[in-house]
């Protein structure tokens, strides 16, 4: 999995390609523990995402509860697989998913 | 006596394949041919200068001798005049031989049209001084001279181009009757050359010089090259072998052994040895270092696993695991399966009896993998089952669970829960779903087809949540098929997911056998599809089937 963060003041975007699972999610989690700090406006792109695990979902949800204290999350471009796991998870009532 | 031999050979051997051996070899060597050139040179030089301080005397002599001659009567005497006067020269000069040891005086007249024929007028012999045995040519004795060398210098005398002239005659054999013959010219009143004197004298004196002066520079190599060897043979083996023969020896020992021994330190003053010796000592902490290193992460390693099975064979004690699980009851049948990825993983499976009328089914997901996702999955479990046991509505236990969960979840770890309890009766189901996959279900004479219930969101991830519940009305015969998202979502070598479809298709192949046979078709189905991809996910399973109240309808 590659990570991709581009920062435009307060807002930044994070890019994920590849599987987002058990190996990949730390990576992930580690990579916004310190880039999450001041941003208000946090968009996860999916475009390239193939997989997401409940792992991965795990780094979604701390992320969400982050920015549910400093500014608004949104999930964009997820596949059809990653949207029926939002919707099986119910993490699709929870994330802003465009 | 065999054995005593090949030691000998490897002695040598070793002598002959050892450094020292080599480098005195070298030097020997060397010092035997600079010892042939040294004394070349000091033979041909010494030859050189020898030779030239006797022509010189010899010339001396020679030019002394003219002064006894009458240069102007020679002609006379040849033709027989002034005869007293010849015979008094003649006397002297043969006392002059005999007195200066020299074996020849000839005084000649030469032939100047070529300098191929002369005439001897004096003549003096003097055997004794070279052993040899002329005959005194008498006057006027003539002879031939076809030697070109002789011929030249007799006109050089003639010319007067050089003061005096000298043949070498050296037989280096034996060196007996080496001679050198020196010529000078017999100059008349009138300045021109009348006749010429020669004079031969024994050499042997060179060769007698030369001889000792070989021998001497021949032992003196020899005596040189043996102390040198011996020299350069005790400074190599102090200097070089040893310390390099302890650093080899070290260097095997450790190979051997792989342990820290005796620093080698200062072994050698030659500072290549030196650093030579201190990387053996470096490398030799480090690798040891290394080893204990190497040694303890394995050992730490070997417990971890060990831990790690100890652990994954807990968590598989605590899921129910004997079928039939309630041999007395034949109202349902029931059959579940947990095979983890690798090691401990966060699914789990679990049923139990609330109380005689009702079966409570339990089918969940930990997000993650490894130790935290077992040690947070024996936790929910514990928590559900107590719940689960207070004899509330599936809801309930799972806002329950929730709430309890959420407490003390530093970690945002969070379970997917799907909670049915049937009540065995009536063959009512009561769920309520908490973000797990979609449950199974096949009413008798149907197919498996997905409930596509809805869900509520995961437990753990946010407090407050309240879980609604539904209802599901099983005929005698029904299956219920519950499982974890490691069945759909297995994936082959090329990355392609396994999918609900295949798994619906899989449950369908035998619709209506056992649950035991229905995982186990689902299982080879995955199997069949993943070939030899790893497995990533764990494979939890549970299938149901109602037999009505009484077990007696049961479905064939």
């Amino acid at each position: 999995m590659t990570i991709q963060q581009i920062k435009n003041e307060n807002a930044l975007t994070v890019a994920l390609e590849g599987r987002l699972d058990t190996m990949t999610a730390p990576e992930l989690e580690a990579a916004l523990k310190t880039a999450l700090e001041g941003v208000e406006d946090l968009t996860f792109d999916f475009e390239k995402l193939d997989y997401i695990s409940s792992a991965g979902l795990r780094v979604l949800l701390a992320a969400q509860k982050t920015m549910n204290n400093q500014g608004s999350m949104k999930v964009k471009n997820a596949n059809e697989i990653i949207l029926e796991i939002f919707e099986v998870t119910g993490f699709s009532d929870i994330l802003t998913i465009e | 006596m065999g054995n005593g031999m090949t030691k000998k050979k490897t002695v040598l051997q070793k002598l002959r394949s050892g450094m020292a051996a080599r480098i005195i070899g070298a030097i020997m060597l060397l010092l035997v041919v600079f010892g042939l050139v040294v004394s070349t040179i000091g033979f041909v030089s010494f030859t050189n200068a020898f030779k030239r301080e006797y022509a010189t005397s010899t010339y001396h002599m020679a030019d002394t001798a003219t002064a006894l001659i009458n240069g102007d009567h020679l002609e006379a005497y040849l033709r027989g005049e002034e005869t007293e006067e010849y015979l008094k020269t003649k006397e002297n000069l043969d006392v002059y031989c005999h007195k200066m040891h020299v074996s020849l005086i000839y005084i000649i007249l030469v032939d100047t049209s070529d300098y191929g024929r002369f005439v001897s007028v004096f003549n003096s012999v003097d055997n004794t001084v070279d052993d040899s045995e002329y005959t005194p040519w008498e006057l006027g004795y003539k002879r031939d001279t076809t030697n070109d060398e002789y011929r030249g210098k007799y006109r050089m005398m003639y010319e007067q181009t050089a003061p005096y002239e000298t043949v070498y005659r050296i037989k280096t054999t034996d060196g007996q009757h080496s001679h050198i013959t020196t010529m000078v010219p017999l100059i008349g009143t009138d300045g021109t050359t009348k006749a010429i004197l020669c004079m031969q004298r024994p050499i042997r004196e060179l060769h007698d010089a030369r001889r000792p002066y070989l021998i001497n520079i021949a032992v003196w190599t020899v005596l040189m090259c043996v102390l040198t060897g011996l020299f350069a043979a005790i400074y190599t083996r102090r200097q070089f072998v040893k310390p390099i023969q302890s650093v080899s020896d070290e260097a095997t020992r450790f190979a051997k052994e792989n342990t820290k021994g005796e620093p080698l330190g200062s072994i050698s003053r030659i500072e290549e040895i030196k650093n030579l010796a201190r990387s053996i000592d470096t490398m030799e902490t480090d690798m040891v270092n290394y080893i204990e290193n190497v040694t303890s992460l394995t050992a730490e390693k070997e417990r971890i696993g060990a831990e790690l099975e100890l652990a994954t064979r807990i968590q598989y004690a605590m899921l129910p695991h004997v079928f039939p699980p309630f041999p007395g009851r034949k109202e349902f049948d029931l059959y579940a399966s947990m095979d983890p990825a690798k090691e401990v993983g966060g699914d789990f499976y679990d049923f139990f009896l609330v109380d005689d009328d009702h079966l409570c089914m339990v089918m969940a997901d930990v997000s993650g993998k490894g130790v935290p996702a077992a040690l947070f999955m024996m936790a929910s479990k514990i928590i559900l089952q107590s719940c689960a046991m207070l004899g509330i509505s599936p809801a309930e236990i799972l806002t329950r669970t929730n709430e309890a969960i959420c407490s003390n979840n530093q970690e945002q770890m969070f379970i997917t829960v799907w909670l049915g309890i049937l009540e065995i009766s009536t063959g009512k189901l009561t769920a309520a779903n908490a973000g797990h996959e979609y449950p199974v279900l096949k009413q008798p004479d149907g197919r498996f087809e997905f409930v596509k219930d809805k869900h509520g969101f995961v437990i753990g991830g946010m407090d407050g949540l309240r879980y609604k519940e539904y209802e599901l009305q099983l005929e005698p015969g029904a299956k219920l098929f519950l499982y974890t998202d490691g069945v759909p979502e297995a994936t082959d070598e090329s990355g392609t997911l396994f999918g609900n479809e295949r798994m619906i298709d899989a449950l369908n192949k035998e619709p209506d056998a056992d649950p035991k046979r229905i995982l186990q078709n689902v299982r080879a189905a995955v199997d069949e599809f993943t070939e030899d991809a790893e497995q990533f996910d764990d494979l939890t399973m549970l299938c149901m089937e109602y037999h009505g109240n009484g077990g007696s309808e049961k479905h064939e």
